[in-house]
């Protein structure tokens, strides 16, 4: 199965636009803006690695009214894999998720030898893109829409961060709402999006199906409950960030999944969703909490999530190499104090 | 003591964590998850880079907040891996 590419990075020189800039008109193909827009309304990113001058290239953009969707473009002269990792950096983006187009063939073998997690692509299929399968998804959430809007928002951020003398002040400053509340029909397209993309903030990396999630939603799978965190600031909407799987029986409280989108990394939002949940564990009456792990190779930050949280290695089940963690609820760190839990 | 390891690490959290060009000095002590320093992300590349600059494999198991939650914990983490390590190696040869 092919997996669904999150940004495509773009040569510009007869591959974006017919022609070559610095050597005069360059025309861009009305197929290649449509599915440059179709892809940014499905929350695909993009960007632009290629050999140019900036500003000539820019302005071309700018004349187009183009230059609003690509986030991190790298014009310059350097080689194009480099250029792609600083991208894949910048956006905070796995090579894996990420697509080239180049009509330059030298490019393409070149990137597909020194970066082979990259997806290379000949320029010629442009207008093809949105119906490759790399590129469909089941369904566009509101979220995948407002995708390169929040990457936006996040550059913001970063410059306002500059202004203040601590890493606290800045989060403070940005004003965090973070809303736990029960899963709604409407989140299950969601959900299921943040369960898929989710892979270093994921305790388990199960993935569920649409028909299980409905299942513990509607109660048909015993005591489990689904949660679901969504995420404000004064630089807009970050939409659900956050979903949580926990288990109530009457010996003990289960956190069974837990998984946060990497867009909010760094902000302590994990530990502010960790210890909401835990506070409901607690008002139901229980003082201590189990939680299960899954090593995927990628997600060793939850593991570590969880034994900064005071959890400790409880027990393994057998057959699928689950670790369990638990841990007492008086113990867990209280919210960061610049997360406002409502 | 020499405080070079701490050294070390603060020079990595200025360039990482903090806001660029910010003059606060911590202390050792600080929480760096309470004052939003690191969070949990932040620890796993800060784990990856002190496994590399000190030569050093940190198990899942070590990170504990007895270990990671202060630049102090920390090198004093540090210390101690590579007393060990020192030892092992002297058994070897």
């Amino acid at each position: 199965m092919s997996t669904v590419k999150k940004c495509i990075v773009w040569d510009l020189d007869n591959t974006l636009w017919d022609g070559i800039c610095l050597e005069g008109d360059v025309v861009i193909r009305p197929e290649v803006q449509q599915t440059i827009k179709e892809l940014d309304r499905r929350g695909i990113l993009h960007s632009i690695a290629s050999r140019g001058e900036k500003d000539v290239a820019v302005k071309i953009l700018q004349e187009h009214k183009l230059e609003g969707y690509f986030l991190a473009p790298r014009i310059n002269w350097l080689p194009k894999s480099t250029n792609i990792v600083r991208i894949a950096k910048e956006i905070r983006l796995s090579l894996e998720s990420i697509a080239f187009i180049d009509d330059d063939r030298f490019e393409l073998e070149q990137i597909a030898f020194m970066l082979p997690e990259v997806m290379t692509i000949e320029a010629q299929q442009a207008p093809e893109l949105p119906y490759m399968s790399e590129f469909t998804l089941a369904e566009v959430t509101r979220e995948a829409r407002a995708r390169r809007q929040f990457y936006q928002a996040e550059q913001q951020r970063k410059r306002a961060e500059c202004q203040y003398p601590t890493r606290e002040d800045f989060l403070k400053s940005c004003v965090m709402q973070l809303k736990v509340r029960s899963m709604n029909m409407d989140d299950v397209p969601r959900v299921l999006e943040l369960m898929s993309r989710t892979h270093q903030l994921n305790t388990t990396g199960r993935i569920f199906l649409h028909d299980e999630l409905l299942d513990i939603f509607s109660n048909r799978a015993g005591s489990m409950k689904i949660k679901v965190a969504d995420l404000t600031d004064r630089f807009g909407w970050y939409g659900t960030i956050g979903v949580a799987i926990t288990e109530a029986s009457d010996a003990r409280w289960r956190l069974l999944y837990l998984a946060i989108s990497c867009r909010v990394l760094g902000r302590g939002i994990e530990r502010a969703f960790l210890a909401s949940l835990l506070r409901d564990a607690q008002n139901l009456g229980f003082d201590h909490a189990e939680a299960a792990f899954r090593d995927t190779g990628r997600n060793r930050m939850m593991r570590a999530l969880y034994q900064m949280s005071g959890f400790r290695k409880w027990g393994k089940a057998q057959k699928s190499g689950t670790l369990i963690f638990r841990g007492a609820i008086s113990e867990v760190p209280k919210t960061p104090s610049w997360v406002d839990v409502v | 003591m020499d405080h070079d390891i701490e050294e070390i690490l603060w020079t990595y959290l200025r360039e990482n964590c903090l806001p660029r060009g910010s003059k606060v000095m911590y202390d050792d002590a600080e929480n760096l998850f309470e004052t939003g320093v690191i969070d949990s992300a932040g620890l796993i590349s800060f784990v990856c880079f002190i496994e590399e600059e000190f030569d050093m494999t940190i198990p899942d198991e070590d990170l504990l907040p007895e270990h990671f939650m202060s630049i102090s914990s920390i090198a004093a983490y540090v210390r101690l891996k590579q007393k060990h390590s020192l030892v092992l190696t002297s058994q070897e040869n």
